[in-house]
């Protein structure tokens, strides 16, 4: 197991390595179109060959990969912030604001997201510049994963809130704020770290997933979901196996990401 | 004893599903006295330890009375001057030592911040009150020790840090939750030590809770028995133990496998 981990770790370390160097590496920009030569095979000069509108393949993987692999810790973030607040007021208020948010969460939980989404892609305008794409992926990552999150930190707060450390401090003169911050956030912390870590995984999968659906990243802007929307055809990728190169690397990150994190479960 | 007591209770109080844990509970302590509470579990000396902290509240529970604290009413003043008081004129000491300290935080800094809570000084004054109440419990008082977690200590070592801390203001009143009722039996000895040296040297009065009547008899001046959420006798050590009155105390003593050892404070009496 230890080689598997260190193979996986070097690996990320690699990817994102290549993906922050993308400037340097890529042979082109991600937004270049080389209108000589579109659908163009691999070659020397097009690693991975060129897309319909003539722009190098691996450039933009490379792009696509930075994109990705900054949005989705982002967007964890922001999800495990959003959960450590509004699981930890209602673990910490409990009574009847804790009832109303344990009602919302579950309420969330059984949204169905999909047609959500594509609700939401309707109401926006047709074509979003990139940056604003980025930004609405982003929040909407975030806000997908707060809920789930937001229970469990609502159990540990609750269980906090009745401990005897907890009384002891009240008992000490502490007040509210002092409690929160030298009391629960240090008790807390390990719960929100594993949290972040694990929706990283799960929010790069999520991001290719809202690409597919055309809410990701807007062109020309390459992530990893706007790169897997060229497998939407099967004819095209029956006779270029080269179009696999994103999935396949999206497969590999993630699956290096929970080896990495299951290892750091199991070693505690 | 003719001067103000110290504390002055007169007290009933309920949880919502069980509204008469203390029926009309009366007591009076005196400066630097040390008062035990004896009954069984679950008659309501640990709602008791609670109220005069005033912190019912937290377990869903309401207390009507009067709680006359150094001449003051406690359940007349805010929940800010109250904030004010804890920890500082009053002190509370739990039953379970290892849940009664923060598991994520140092020793160190947990007794640095029972400093802080009350008093803005420089940090070598903080660190001087930290060593000198570990000191005071006779706990070493070196780096490695205050970097310590809870987890790292033994149960009794925790006790004495949560006493360290309980005395670290030098409050008037300590009310001590069962605290020996987690420890074997040599280092409850210890600890009920401890707990008769501070009242002799500095003079702090123990509200001292306990169903253990043989660690009672050890450190105690007065006890008040308590049946079913009543205060039913209230005597000296030695009288009580010699001359129970009220049925449930001669059932309580008659219990007893043999006649207690007496402290100093029961010793005084009997001579």
């Amino acid at each position: 197991m230890k080689t598997m981990r260190a193979v996986a770790l070097v690996f990320l370390a690699a990817v994102l390595a290549a993906s922050i160097a993308a400037n340097w590496i890529a042979p082109a920009s991600y937004a270049r179109q080389f209108r000589d030569q579109p659908d163009a095979a691999p070659s020397a000069q097009h690693l991975l060959g060129t897309d319909d509108l003539g722009r190098d393949r691996f450039s933009r993987l490379l792009y696509g990969t930075r994109i990705s692999l900054l949005l989705a810790p982002a967007a964890a973030l922001m999800s495990t912030v959003l959960a450590g607040a509004i699981g930890g007021a209602a673990g910490f208020a409990g009574g009847w604001i804790e009832v109303c948010v344990t009602a919302a969460t579950d309420l969330f939980l059984s949204l169905p997201w999909l047609f959500l989404l594509i609700t939401v892609r309707a109401c926006l305008p047709l074509n979003v510049s990139p940056v604003v794409s980025v930004a609405i992926t982003f929040v909407l990552l975030g806000c997908l994963g707060w809920a789930a999150a937001a229970r469990v930190v609502c159990a540990d707060v609750r269980s906090f809130r009745n401990s005897d450390f907890v009384l002891l401090a009240r008992a000490s003169g502490a007040g509210g704020a002092r409690l929160l911050m030298r009391h629960l956030v240090p008790n807390l912390a390990p719960v929100l770290a594993a949290q972040f870590w694990i929706s990283i995984p799960v929010f790069i999968l999520t991001e290719a997933n809202l690409g597919i659906l055309g809410l990701g990243v807007a062109e020309p802007l390459p992530s990893w979901g706007s790169l897997l929307r060229e497998l939407e055809s099967f004819s095209a990728y029956s006779a270029q196996p080269w179009l696999f190169a994103p999935l396949l690397l999206l497969v590999l990150t993630v699956s290096s990401f929970q080896i990495v994190l299951h290892n750091e479960e199991v070693a505690g | 004893m003719e001067s103000q007591p110290l504390l002055s209770v007169h007290l009933s109080a309920g949880y919502r599903g069980k509204p008469a844990v203390l029926k009309d509970v009366c007591f009076e302590m005196q400066r630097g006295e040390v008062l035990s509470l004896v009954g069984q579990s679950g008659c309501g000396k640990s709602t008791l330890a609670l109220a005069v902290l005033r912190l019912l509240h937290w377990k869903q529970a309401t207390a009507k009375g009067r709680i006359v604290f150094n001449g003051r009413d406690l359940m007349a003043v805010s929940e800010r001057q109250m904030r004010a008081m804890r920890g500082r004129d009053i002190a509370l000491v739990l039953q379970s030592p290892l849940s009664a300290l923060n598991p994520a935080r140092r020793i160190g800094a947990q007794l640095e911040e029972a400093w802080q809570i009350h008093r803005r000084t420089s940090v070598t004054e903080r660190l001087d009150a930290v060593h000198a109440t570990l000191r005071q419990v006779s706990l070493p008082s070196d780096r490695a020790f205050l970097r310590r977690y809870p987890a790292e200590l033994s149960v009794g070592q925790a006790q004495r840090v949560l006493i360290g801390m309980a005395i670290l203001h030098r409050p008037a009143l300590l009310i001590a939750d069962e605290p020996t009722s987690a420890l074997d039996i040599v280092t409850q000895a210890e600890i009920l030590e401890l707990f008769s040296r501070l009242s002799h040297d500095l003079g702090i009065g123990i509200l001292y809770i306990s169903h253990d009547l043989l660690s009672v008899a050890a450190i105690s001046n007065r006890v008040a028995v308590m049946d079913q959420g009543r205060i039913v006798e209230c005597q000296p050590t030695a009288r009580l133990f010699t001359r129970p009155a009220h049925p449930f105390t001669q059932k309580l003593i008659a219990a007893l496998p043999a006649m207690p050892q007496f402290g100093c404070a029961a010793q005084a009496q009997i001579a």
